[in-house]
């Protein structure tokens, strides 16, 4: 494999490369995520928007002109009531389909010129969480989670080696055997998790992940998160959890009508002055 | 490493869709069997009625005032139609050749010894290449001199015409019957699959998202469509052989008929068997890959 993941022996000092650093101490696989992945190896930019418009008919708008930025190692909320264009945004990152303007770039790529064959690996370099858990119905747990990693053609000796690790992770090691319509929601969503991270990717997405479950579960997910944040994967989380927001305090963008209205760091669900 | 996992997906999807991979299962072995049953039924009736026409012949009557050299013109006037592959072969019968030949024919022989003298005039029995080119032969022997004026040249040609047409029409329907039967057998199939896939279109969707390429979720279900079109075929192969031996073979055993002594044959059973496995397989393969093709765009 010679997507290496990135040496840096002169790396600037950046809060993300310390997190990078960390996880390397840590002897955790940054590699894993690359193989044969589409994003480029970088401390840059995790996810630029730059004047993206997403039209779905000629008056229902999706996104309306927006331009951002996101660090790599970066935990954002994205937040806004519904049909606020928090689900559009995450699915146009994930190539769902295209922006009507603008362009956007994840890890260092362009997504108007990956080409459409591409995209499952662009995918496998983002962990995808959503609202409805969408595991496979009929496959345990472990199934679930070992699913992500046959898709990248791991070998069968380490991913028997993997889930287990991650399934311990997330808190689910004694119910590996168990179906989805077996748990809880908590526990879809954790094992949801734990194949959006298995693979270690470098950007996690997650849309309303804790929209179904009640709030103290919701704790669990978010501390969940924001461990899988420290270990320097990128979070979006696109969320109206007011609560979680407020206690988090990090950054929010807001969303109205397609618009961002705020993009603050360190912020609260509602703008500080209001 | 991945044909293994490929299969294990196969083997676990037929095992988790345990109603739909038999639905399937059954529509493959019902069209397969109709199939199986209706061309070798066609083949042999096709052929049957191919050895009637070869039996077609064209009796070219000679006057009994004809002399040996006409005579002899029509023979060198045969043997050019023979030469250009028109005429595949032709006898001359005598008078009285063709009382014996008349003898043989008749249940009680012996009216005709109350005959006064032989009456049957002295023929050509012409066995022409195409019997559907009967017409030409006639016609360029028709002006010999050495042709009895009043009985001519007799071809049968009502029941040439009707046997002709049966001919053609048991083809043409038969391929057209064979041609129905296909399409419809491969639109029942591409059916019973479809309703499977749609059942597990949010399947492919979460593969999709996990970023599984499209060849990696389409050849579980490739597989999975080669074996149920392998079991369906196989167990309708083995319907149509015990159909076979208990009743097909002992009915033609048992009839001393027209049928078993002609030289009319169908097609050797294993080749059929073979050929329409591998058309179930074939069917099941391109079935599944196709239909999985609308729920891959996500």
């Amino acid at each position: 494999m010679s997507t290496d993941a990135p040496s840096t022996p002169t790396e600037p000092d950046t809060p993300s490369s310390r997190v990078r650093e960390r996880a390397r101490r840590r002897g955790e696989s940054l590699r894993s995520s690359d193989r044969r992945s589409v994003l480029r190896p970088g401390d840059g930019p995790m996810v630029i928007l730059d004047g993206v418009s997403k039209e779905y008919t000629s008056d229902a708008r999706g996104l309306d002109d927006v331009t951002l930025s996101i660090e790599s190692g970066e935990f954002v909320f994205l937040v806004g009531p519904s049909g606020s264009g928090k689900s559009t945004f995450i699915r146009l990152l994930i190539k769902e389909f295209e922006p009507t303007a603008g362009s956007i770039t994840v890890g260092g790529r362009n997504l108007q010129r990956l080409r459409r064959s591409k995209v499952p690996y662009l995918r496998r370099s983002i962990g995808c969480v959503f609202q409805d858990y969408k595991l496979l119905a009929g496959r345990t747990v472990y199934e679930n989670v070992a699913y992500a990693l046959q898709v990248i053609g791991e070998n069968p000796r380490s991913t028997r080696r993997k889930v287990p690790e991650i399934l311990a992770l997330v808190g689910l090691s004694d119910k590996s055997d168990r179906y989805p319509n077996e748990l809880s929601g908590g526990e879809q969503q954790r094992v949801s998790i734990a194949r959006a991270f298995v693979n270690h990717p470098r950007l996690l997405i997650a849309d309303e992940p804790t929209g179904n479950l009640d709030p103290e579960t919701s704790i669990g997910i978010m501390q969940l998160l924001y461990r899988i944040n420290r270990t320097g994967t990128t979070v979006i989380m696109a969320t109206h959890d007011r609560e979680m927001v407020d206690k988090m305090q990090m950054r929010v963008i807001a969303l109205e009508n397609g618009k961002v209205v705020r993009d603050q760091r360190q912020a609260s669900y509602a703008r500080a002055d209001s | 490493m991945r044909v293994r996992f490929f299969f294990a997906e196969a083997l676990r999807s037929i095992r988790a869709n345990a109603a739909v991979s038999v639905a399937a299962t059954v529509t493959v072995l019902i069209a397969v069997f109709i199939l199986g049953a209706f061309i070798p039924s066609f083949l042999y009736v096709q052929s049957t009625v191919d050895s009637q026409k070869n039996r077609l012949d064209i009796r070219a009557y000679i006057s009994d005032s004809a002399t040996v050299s006409q005579v002899n013109g029509l023979k060198t006037q045969l043997d050019a139609l023979q030469a250009n592959g028109q005429v595949a072969s032709y006898t001359y019968v005598s008078a009285d050749e063709g009382l014996e030949e008349l003898r043989g024919r008749l249940q009680d022989p012996s009216i005709l010894d109350e005959l006064p003298s032989n009456p049957l005039p002295a023929k050509f029995t012409v066995i022409p290449s195409d019997p559907e080119q009967s017409d030409q032969i006639v016609a360029s022997l028709q002006d010999s001199p050495a042709i009895d004026e009043e009985l001519g040249i007799d071809y049968g040609e009502e029941t040439a015409d009707k046997l002709l047409t049966v001919a053609r029409f048991i083809q043409w329907a038969g391929l057209g019957l064979i041609s129905i039967l296909l399409v419809a057998s491969i639109l029942l199939i591409g059916n019973t699959i479809r309703l499977s896939i749609f059942a597990r279109r949010r399947e492919v969707e979460v593969m999709k998202l996990v970023g599984a390429t499209n060849w990696f979720i389409r050849w579980p279900f490739v597989i999975e469509g080669i074996v149920c079109g392998l079991i369906g075929a196989a167990l309708a192969v083995g319907l149509l052989w015990a159909v076979k031996i208990t009743v097909v073979d002992t009915w033609i055993q048992g009839a001393d008929s027209a049928l078993t002594r002609d030289e009319a044959t169908a097609i050797a059973f294993p080749l059929l068997g073979l050929m329409l496995i591998a058309s179930g397989a074939i069917v099941g393969a391109l079935g599944s890959g196709i239909t999985l093709r609308r729920f891959l765009k996500v």
